[in-house]
């Protein structure tokens, strides 16, 4: 929530109510034209024009952009090169698949070489072979220089391709820093525990819960119906110690898995809610 | 703004020129008029040879086309809107009056064409109109498309909604053709109605190109359809260029 404004608002679309910003070198209320030569912007909605070629839409985007009329038609072609667009480059966009268009779009954001492109939920809706695909093209951009500021309501693919990330909430940013940094604010491992339900004791859940908070290796528990999730640092060497406890006071597990904290649990740490629960 | 408005009328045009079947498909029913209409017309004035109804009835059909071919033209751009066409212009440095300019020269250009299509049909019916007289009825012809287009353009940025659009268009369409007297003549109206029909711009249109076609030049309704459909273009573009800037800031 509160993503796609505030990259409308960065990208000059709407104007601030308060506060400032400085984008691509430039005040972001003074300057907004100084601003949008400077940046590439991809939304949601792509903002190809369906009934016509790639190559129609990519020529006016590089004209309008400021691109010499003799440069266009062999920056157009390097651009249609770049994505894999050749084929169908004149052919009406509409008639193009779901990733072919998203290419085009992004294409038409990066057409003038901004030295920042603005990729508002870039992969929604995209299967999974177009996703990676899309992945390795945002990695080769980062690589070659360009600042990608990218929403993604996907955090595997903000872990993969962000140098650094914000977590939005209701509008509010709950966490910023790298994907590592964030995860090490909550544990590096997680172990996920499903107990079976004991005869006398009410819940093993919260038995289990407490007696595990109480463990040195422990950095937080969280129970979640069911399932219990501990957050340690060195799960490989503290799960034997862990299992030991349980035995001991005859809870009886009936699956446990060891796993690197995910950006998931970050989610779930800051804001107390899975981010399944949020969308 | 003159270059970026040259770029987006280059690349409309081209997009009509890939794809011209709709434009002409669009003067199909004015043709169908001049072929059915005119002729039904001609028999309700016996006497009065079709070459004389036609040289009364083209003006009006021209004015019509001017109506009806670039009303909807709002309905492309809701579409850009949904695709986010324009807010990747927004975006760039794109001169905002040129985004709305360079459709609706395009549009203009579209309507000339019509237009000259439409002459042509007259002409090979028997229609002898003034020469001067029909170019200045292209001229105004095509100030009536500039005033059409922006409405249309500034309707679909203020309500971006296809039904919306449609509703309020099929609302104004109708009384401001049958109150021009095209399809029969205003002197036929109650005198209430001849009242109304004074507050219809088009009603202006209609009667100069009538002077214009039968060569009565010093006619002074050509000057106030003129001044008429220049001051509604003027704010038709004015209008519509400064709902872009709402949508582009």
């Amino acid at each position: 929530m509160g993503k796609t404004t505030t990259i409308r608002m960065l990208s000059t679309l709407i104007a601030p109510t308060e506060g400032t910003a400085e984008v691509a070198g430039h005040d972001l209320v003074r300057e907004p034209r100084r601003i949008r030569e400077r940046i590439g912007y991809v939304s949601q909605a792509g903002g190809v024009d369906e009934y016509n070629s790639a190559r129609a839409n990519l020529t006016l985007a590089a004209r309008v952009n400021g691109i010499p009329r003799a440069e266009t038609a062999s920056r157009v072609d390097e651009m249609l090169a770049a994505f894999e667009l050749g084929d169908f480059a004149d052919r009406p966009a509409r008639t193009l698949s779901g990733g072919q268009k998203r290419r085009v779009a992004i294409a038409l954001g990066l057409v003038h070489r901004p030295p920042l492109l603005f990729l508002d939920e870039p992969t929604t809706g995209l299967d999974p072979q177009n996703r990676a695909n899309l992945w390795d093209r945002i990695r080769l951009l980062r690589a070659s220089g360009t600042s990608v500021l990218l929403s993604t309501h996907y955090l595997d693919e903000a872990d993969a391709l962000c140098d650094r990330l914000a977590i939005v909430d209701h509008g509010v940013v709950v966490a910023e820093g790298t994907p590592a940094e964030l995860k090490r604010q909550v544990a590096s491992d997680v172990v996920t525990l499903r107990l079976a339900a004991a005869d006398d004791a009410a819940s093993p859940v919260e038995e289990a819960a407490a007696l595990l908070e109480a463990q040195p290796y422990t950095r937080e528990v969280r129970a979640d119906g069911e399932l219990l999730r501990v957050y340690l640092d060195d799960g490989e060497h503290a799960l034997p110690s862990l299992l030991r406890v349980l035995e001991d006071r005859s809870l009886v597990i009936r699956s446990i898995a060891l796993d690197r904290a995910t950006l998931d649990d970050v989610f779930l740490h800051k804001t107390g809610r899975s981010l399944r629960d949020a969308a | 703004m003159l270059k970026h408005t040259a770029l987006f009328l280059g690349y409309e045009l081209r997009n009509t020129a890939r794809n011209p079947v709709w434009p002409l498909f669009g003067i199909l029913q004015p043709v169908l008029y001049m072929l059915m209409f005119a002729p039904l017309l001609a028999n309700t004035t016996p006497g009065v040879p079709l070459s004389e109804t036609l040289r009364q009835f083209t003006p009006g059909v021209m004015v019509m086309i001017a109506l009806f071919g670039s009303m909807f033209v709002g309905f492309g751009l809701i579409r850009e809107i949904r695709d986010g066409v324009l807010e990747r212009l927004a975006v760039s440095p794109a001169s905002r009056p040129a985004i709305v300019l360079g459709r609706i020269l395009r549009d203009v250009i579209v309507l000339v064409l019509q237009a000259l299509l439409i002459a042509a049909i007259g002409l090979l019916m028997g229609m002898r109109p003034s020469a001067p007289g029909l170019i200045l009825m292209i001229v105004l012809m095509a100030l009536t498309g500039v005033f059409a287009s922006g409405v249309s353009y500034a309707l679909a940025l203020a309500l971006r909604d296809e039904n919306g659009l449609s509703q309020i268009l099929q609302f104004f369409a109708l009384p401001l053709i049958l109150l021009t007297g095209i399809l029969l003549p205003m002197s036929l109206a109650p005198a209430w109605m001849q009242a109304v029909a004074r507050a219809n711009p088009l009603y202006y249109a209609v009667e100069a190109g009538r002077a214009l076609f039968t060569g009565r030049l010093s006619d002074g309704s050509i000057v106030v359809a003129f001044a008429v459909m220049l001051v509604l273009a003027l704010l038709a573009l004015r209008w519509s260029v400064a709902s872009m800037r709402r949508l582009a800031g």
